[in-house]
């Protein structure tokens, strides 16, 4: 199946800001984090379709997957 | 109409019923950091009537490269307090409500009061802490995060739009706390910006969409966000 992954600020530096990729039914988030040789603890927001969503979560055929580092100062 | 405000006056959409709307706001400030410096100041500068600072730390000079609201003489003093000091000078016809403390610690009856609570904190814990009671109180919540040249904004309206649950996870506090000052700068005025359509116009604000800021590249994103169907706070 295949899914779109679109990175944000850091994830971008040396990656495609967006990808279409192709990806084994099943497949969980952290399994294309970990492709786009990500470590999942820098993961902070994902959202699936522009909903929030966590690592463990099952994409489907045609989702868009958005990852985002953490921004937590203040 | 106040003449200092008399700019405001020349905004199309701004009139005394947008001014009256800010002067009778209660906003509750939690954080009078690098975030809360500008925001307190906009906020206080455009009238908004109620002020309240929550912040329980003392500024140090590691502060001073982006917490614009303290001085070198203010090291040592307690951050809370002194804002307030700082603002009165600036606006002596807002009420300012500072406490030293943690907004953990803090009374529910502050709260209740309020009709926006703003995020300028510093950990995801205290910002989920803060979720939480505005979902209590039925209190919209505006969020916002700043790292290096980064930042994040949105506003959650409790049973309206997504809450910060939804999105952000309390155990990811893996996040690089350096803070270019300006950064800080740019994201806080945007923050008080947000704040004041919200309590003035009632429109256009950040619901359902997070503003993802990259300042190191001048990159804005706007991105359209949903509830979280098995939210654990608000579904």
């Amino acid at each position: 199946m295949k899914i779109t992954v679109r990175l944000f600020a850091t994830f971008r530096e040396n990656r495609e800001k967006e990808s279409t990729i192709e990806t084994a039914p099943g497949t969980k988030v952290e399994d294309v984090v970990r492709t786009f040789n990500i470590p999942p603890e820098d993961v902070a927001i994902i959202m699936i379709n522009g909903r929030g969503k966590t690592l463990k979560d099952v994409l489907s055929e045609g989702d868009v997957l958005a990852l985002f580092p953490p921004v937590g100062g203040g | 109409m106040e003449k200092r405000y008399l700019r405001h006056y020349s905004v199309s959409e701004w009139n005394d019923d947008a001014q009256n709307k800010l002067k009778n706001s209660s906003v509750l400030v939690a954080g009078a950091g690098g975030l809360g410096s500008p925001l307190l100041y906009y906020l206080a500068s455009a009238g908004i009537g109620n002020i309240t600072i929550v912040d329980d730390d003392i500024i140090e000079d590691s502060n001073l490269n982006r917490q614009i609201l303290f001085n070198e003489t203010d090291i040592g003093q307690p951050k809370a307090e002194t804002a307030l000091n700082k603002l009165f000078s600036l606006n002596s016809s807002i009420n300012i409500c500072a406490v030293h403390s943690t907004v953990e610690e803090l009374d529910d009856e502050f709260y209740k009061k309020q009709d926006l609570l703003i995020d300028c904190l510093d950990n995801f814990e205290t910002r989920l802490f803060l979720n939480r009671k505005s979902i209590t109180h039925s209190i919209p919540l505006l969020h916002a995060g700043v790292s290096e040249f980064r930042g994040q904004i949105t506003l959650t309206e409790p049973g309206k739009t997504l809450c910060l649950a939804c999105f952000l996870d309390s155990e990811n506090e893996n996040f690089n706390d350096g803070i270019i000052g300006a950064a800080a700068g740019v994201i806080g005025s945007i923050q008080a910006l947000e704040a004041i359509k919200y309590l003035a116009l009632r429109k256009n604000y950040l619901a359902n969409r997070i503003l993802l800021i990259d300042l190191i590249n001048m990159r804005f994103n706007l991105i359209n966000a949903a509830r979280n169907k098995n939210c654990n706070e608000c579904s």
